[in-house]
């Protein structure tokens, strides 16, 4: 370990310059802006207390973004994390062809998700393949396709959601089976246990902090959904999301403070969400 | 392996690459191709979109724009994040361990939340609508800090050592002793550092306006914008986007599964 302090300090001063500047001060300069009703082309501003915070909580269009994003973390996080993991077991053994299949279902993960929402609302549009293939199994499609109807549209992002990302988890479920001693294994089958036992009580217990830590970063990502609604909906038919409302709010209406305000309470909820998790992982461990 | 378990596989397979093999084959498509269940094999291909994506159009100048902007960032995600993890690794100084500690929290906290005092930020540097702003705010990053650290700490302090006690500077040292041994992970850090910043949308979606800076994927985004949607050309531009990062991930799988699962599993 080398003293020189000036040195190691020279050394880490772009990311301390890059943490102060682009990181630190608009996280300060947020909690300030929240307070404030601050706008564009308004030269004067005021500090308003908690009134963004109180406005907020009965704005009708930040309680649906919210509503929307709970409904979005909790509906797609399950299921992905479930997936994936099945699908993780499907190509954890050595068998010809296991690359192929690993690198096919992870491409979803590496592709742009701007490209992604714009194929699926082609996808999902009326007439399209979507429709084609769910009228052919008997169903009725919405009469304008999947995105423009408030019954289907959150549940069409929330599918292709899922679709995009079990691959990205599936790669970290598959790195938590290597790490699986095969000598469990083995004693399992001197045992006799057959193969559904051993998944319940040598792989699931000892995937559990895999699991926990693929659910955190999952939950913290899906709070943050935005492009999606961007792209495919505008915010509309009932999707608008938390990250939607804060840049429509700041971003196209110059609301500054009220979108600060909005911005905090999403981080706050996100942190909350996180602590919590975090908190369960050392519970786990402790096991 | 039984034929069962093939059989699913193939299935989830087709499920996972239907959507980019459409996307390629609509891109081929003479026009707004009807679609039908059997219009994915019908004969009509054309790579006339492609041509005037080319030939003409705004869609060039992203391609442009995101491929400078992609290189910049991860010449400069390289340099600095090493310079910073290795400060981090081997150095003591004073704060030390908060500055570390401001890596891990940036890591921790998401990033859409300071969209709008990022913005007022560049605005008012006088950055907003300039590469500087796709640039400036990128050009190191925790994750890239966090793994150069996490890295150097494995490796033996005994060449670097060696090499001083020889005389060489400390800037020697860096480059011409540690740089080299720490290719496999500048190599994965590059390979993220790239794809990310390649894919990257909301920053250039807010930090910019003007279409001689814009980015591909911003520009894909607001394409739509217009009346009808232009199918054939936009999803020629999509296989433009997704084409670099398809090969880059085929040639470097390895490393970019390693930076994927290197956090994951030593929880």
């Amino acid at each position: 370990m080398r003293s020189s302090r000036s040195i190691g300090y020279l050394f880490a001063s772009p990311w301390i310059i890059t943490f102060l500047i682009f990181w630190l001060f608009p996280l300060c300069y947020s909690l300030y802006l929240g307070f404030t009703d601050y706008r564009l082309l308004r030269p004067t501003y005021n500090w308003v207390g908690m009134d963004n915070f109180v406005a907020l909580f009965s704005d009708r269009a930040f309680l649906e973004a919210l509503k929307n994003t709970f409904i979005f973390v909790l509906g797609t996080i399950p299921i992905t994390t479930v997936i994936s993991l099945f699908l993780a077991l499907l190509v954890d053994r050595n068998f010809p062809g296991r690359t192929l299949f690993r690198s096919g279902f992870f491409m979803p993960s590496i592709t742009s998700m701007v490209v992604i929402a714009l194929i699926f609302t082609n996808l999902y549009s009326r007439g399209g393949y979507i429709c084609l293939l769910s009228q052919m199994v008997g169903l009725t499609p919405p009469e304008n396709g999947f995105l423009l109807s408030h019954k289907t549209a959150l549940l069409s992002i929330m599918a292709m959601d899922v679709w995009m990302s079990v691959g990205y988890y599936m790669l970290l479920f598959l790195a938590g089976l290597k790490s699986i001693p095969g000598e469990l294994y083995e004693a399992a089958d001197v045992a006799g246990a057959g193969s559904i036992r051993k998944f319940f009580h040598i792989t699931l217990p000892l995937l559990k902090p895999v699991a926990l830590f693929v659910i955190v970063i999952n939950t913290i990502k899906s709070f943050q959904v935005f492009i999606e609604m961007f792209v495919m909906t505008k915010g509309n038919y009932g999707t608008s999301s938390a990250v939607y409302f804060i840049y429509e709010t700041g971003l196209n209406r110059f609301e500054f403070g009220y979108a600060s305000a909005a911005a905090y309470i999403l981080f706050l909820i996100i942190a909350g969400f996180s602590i919590l998790q975090f908190g369960l992982i050392k519970q786990r461990n402790t096991w | 392996m039984r034929p069962a378990k093939y059989l699913l596989l193939a299935f989830i397979l087709v499920i996972m690459i239907f959507p980019l093999f459409w996307m390629f084959r609509v891109s081929l498509a003479p026009a707004a191709l009807t679609v039908t269940l059997t219009s994915l094999f019908s004969a009509q291909y054309t790579l006339l979109s492609y041509y005037d994506i080319f030939s003409s159009g705004n869609m060039l100048i992203y391609l442009f724009n995101s491929t400078m902007v992609g290189i910049v960032v991860t010449l400069g995600n390289i340099l600095f994040c090493f310079m910073a993890g290795y400060a981090f690794s081997r150095y003591r100084f004073i704060g030390k361990n908060l500055w570390f500690y401001s890596v891990i929290f940036v890591l921790m906290i998401p990033a859409h939340i300071i969209i709008i005092p990022l913005y007022l930020l560049i605005y008012k540097a006088g950055m907003y609508d300039t590469y500087w702003a796709l640039v400036l705010p990128f050009l190191v990053n925790p994750i890239g800090v966090f793994l150069v650290k996490q890295y150097i700490d494995t490796l033996p302090a005994s060449m670097e050592e060696a090499a001083r006690m020889d005389g060489a500077s400390e800037l020697t040292v860096l480059f011409r002793v540690v740089m080299p041994l720490c290719r496999p992970a500048l190599a994965v850090l590059a390979i993220q550092g790239f794809m990310t910043n390649w894919n990257s949308f909301l920053f250039p979606l807010i930090l910019t306006s003007s279409e001689s800076v814009r980015t591909l994927p911003v520009g894909l985004a607001l394409y739509q914008g217009h009346q009808a949607i232009d199918w054939p050309h936009l999803m020629a531009g999509s296989t433009l986007a997704v084409l670099p990062v398809l090969v880059i991930f085929l040639i470097f799988q390895r490393q970019i599964v390693s930076g994927i699962t290197a956090g994951a599993v030593k929880q």
